[in-house]
């Protein structure tokens, strides 16, 4: 049994890593391990560090020190193995970042047709069926602008899959809109849990830590506080700090 | 109360009461509006009679018959035209003049249309409409007599000047703004050093350096043409202030976007050419519309440079024998041709304000 074969490969393995904006020390010895097909939910008090982990893994964030080694390969300034890495790896953000020059259909089908060099009719037939999956299909000809931010943030799931990524990052996918279209994202979401992708959700939505993580991360202040399967952090967390974080998030 | 029942019974058509509302709001609003009117009414009249009514039309009107007629001589545009048009271009190739026109008009026209703008039918349209206006101007092949640059003249140079300024400059201005963004510190602050230096100099000084200055400090085999020197500076002198501007509106694409282009694995000229230009340019756009019509106007300084572009050849126009006192109609339709092209900029700049409104809703 070689190690070198790709399911015994972690996703992503953080070893020891350290962040500084300027003199501020952001991430402090991190060390994380997610194996393929894990869903990992991370979550913690706002400036605790958790968006800059997760974009370390995709590189929007360099890291100063330590080790991040995605699906085997080792984040470093080497720009052609970045991009290797990105294409691997999806991210959905906070505000979408959809494009808003682009149809949704185009903005599904750019990075396939100029990355993966995918020829346009099969590119768009793909993101149909990725925009059935998030169940918009009918707004494929429409402008971002046009949708609402549940909408739009399904779109932007689908143009994050049409990549066909191992890996998908959510940087709190959920935290921007109203609160009557987080659940139509959600259950996106949570759908495409049980499709064996590996995922890493940054989000304070704590009915979805439960119901789809196999394990939660808490962080504060930069440092990784516990990790543990969703039963055990919400029912005997460990931490005092964690205990505060859970009674004020679900205190009322 | 009875206003109210007036009101009702006699209530005055629609268009009325707004003009009331418009310019009779107060009595001395009133005053203002009537004085106001009268004054262009006045002015309208005196334009019309002059500009037509005692106007004297056609060649054959001698300067004597216009100035008993009183009004304009629009004769010495019918006599002098071709100065204006070709300034010292040999009088019997002059169509070939006119026809470089219609070639880089057709060149600005075609690529204005949206269906044109992918690189390999810009480029055709460019090197094309450059070639033919290149090869008709200064002929030497294909049995043309050879004109060398310092007979051209007229609007064939000044719609040369002006596409070449914007040919060097607009490219230029892109490369200029994305290396003042660039994350080496020698190459941004360099590249803001060039755009500020530049913008400090006065257009002037730059076309006097670029035609006298420049010449002593280039090797002999880099020696061109004074006219194209002239035009590589004016070019520079664009991409100076239209750098900034890109660079206005790059700073107004949102971080996120670059982010979301980045983890999507799409490389830097991808996301450079694919999501922020086309945004920052949309961003841009009335600004640039701006600086192409300071462009166009610009031009006219070439002369200080011994060039007769439109308006130098408009002052020899009249300048000579027994029009000197025509000036005004000479002028009146040199800014009529000005007004044609900057007009039609402007138009231009407004329509695709309207096409990019409608995929930013």
């Amino acid at each position: 049994m070689a190690d070198t074969h790709p399911a015994n490969v972690p996703a992503v393995q953080i070893n020891g890593m350290n962040k500084f904006y300027g003199h501020f020390h952001a991430l402090k010895n991190i060390q994380l391990t997610v194996h393929r097909g894990e869903k990992v939910v991370v979550c913690g008090p706002s400036g605790s560090g958790k968006s800059t982990m997760i974009r370390c893994i995709n590189r929007l964030e360099e890291h100063n020190s330590g080790q991040i080694t995605v699906l085997g390969t080792e984040l470093n300034d080497d720009v052609a193995s970045i991009d290797g890495i990105r294409r691997e790896v999806g991210m959905v953000f906070q505000h979408f970042n959809l494009f808003p020059h682009m149809t949704v259909l185009e903005n599904c089908v750019l990075a396939p047709m100029l990355v993966r060099k995918t020829p346009r009719a099969q590119a768009e037939a793909a993101a149909m069926r990725y925009l059935e999956k998030v169940r918009i299909p009918e707004q494929a000809q429409k402008y971002p602008g046009q949708l609402s931010g549940g909408q739009q943030q399904r779109v932007a799931i689908a143009r994050s899959l049409c990549m066909e990524p191992e890996i998908l990052l959510f940087d709190e996918p959920t935290s921007a809109l109203d609160p009557e279209m987080i659940s139509e994202v959600l259950d996106v979401m949570v759908h495409l849990a049980t499709e064996g992708r590996t995922m890493i959700c940054v989000t304070h939505e704590m009915g979805f830590a439960r119901r789809v993580a196999d394990r939660v991360i808490f962080m504060d202040a930069g440092e990784i506080v516990e990790e543990a399967p969703p039963e055990t952090f919400f029912q005997s967390p460990s931490s005092e700090r964690t205990k505060q974080f859970l009674s004020q998030v679900l205190g009322h | 109360m009875n206003t109210l029942a007036n009101s009702a019974a006699v209530a005055p058509p629609g268009r009325v009461r707004m003009l009331r509302k418009r310019y009779f709001p107060t009595p001395l609003q009133g005053v203002v509006s009537v004085v106001s009117a009268g004054l262009l009414l006045l002015i309208s009249w005196k334009l019309l009679d002059w500009a037509f009514l005692s106007a004297v039309f056609g060649a054959e009107g001698s300067a004597a018959e216009c100035r008993a007629a009183g009004g304009a001589c629009w004769s010495v545009i019918a006599n002098r035209w071709r100065i204006i048009f070709f300034g010292l271009y040999p009088h019997a190739e002059q169509w070939r003049s006119a026809l470089a026109c219609v070639a880089v008009v057709a060149m600005i026209v075609l690529s204005c249309v949206p269906s044109f703008w992918r690189p390999w039918r810009l480029a055709a349209v460019w090197i094309i409409g450059t070639a033919v206006y290149y090869i008709l101007m200064k002929g030497g092949i294909l049995g043309l007599r050879y004109v060398g640059e310092e007979q051209w003249g007229g609007l064939a140079l000044t719609l040369f000047i002006f596409v070449a300024t914007c040919l060097i400059g607009f490219p230029l201005s892109i490369v200029l703004a994305l290396l003042r963004r660039s994350e080496l510190p020698v190459i941004s602050r360099g590249t803001g050093l060039l755009i500020d230096a530049v913008r400090s100099l006065p257009l002037l000084a730059i076309l006097f350096a670029f035609a006298v200055v420049v010449p002593f400090m280039l090797p002999g085999w880099m020696q061109t043409g004074k006219l194209y020197r002239v035009v590589f500076g004016a070019g520079l002198f664009f991409a100076a202030y239209q750098a900034e501007i890109i660079r206005g509106g790059l700073q107004g694409v949102p971080r996120g976007q670059e982010e979301a282009a980045m983890a999507l694995g799409i490389g830097y000229w991808h996301r450079v050419g694919k999501i922020l230009l086309p945004q920052a340019m949309r961003n841009a756009l009335p600004a640039t519309i701006n600086q192409f019509v300071i462009g166009f106007k610009e031009t006219s300084l070439v002369i200080v440079v011994g060039f007769f572009e439109i308006l130098a050849s408009g002052n020899a126009a009249y300048g000579t024998g027994e029009w000197t006192f025509a000036y005004r109609e000479v002028y009146a339709f040199i800014a009529l041709i000005y007004f044609v092209f900057t007009y039609s900029l402007s138009r231009y700049g407004a329509y695709l304000e309207r096409r990019m409104a409608i995929s930013s809703r």
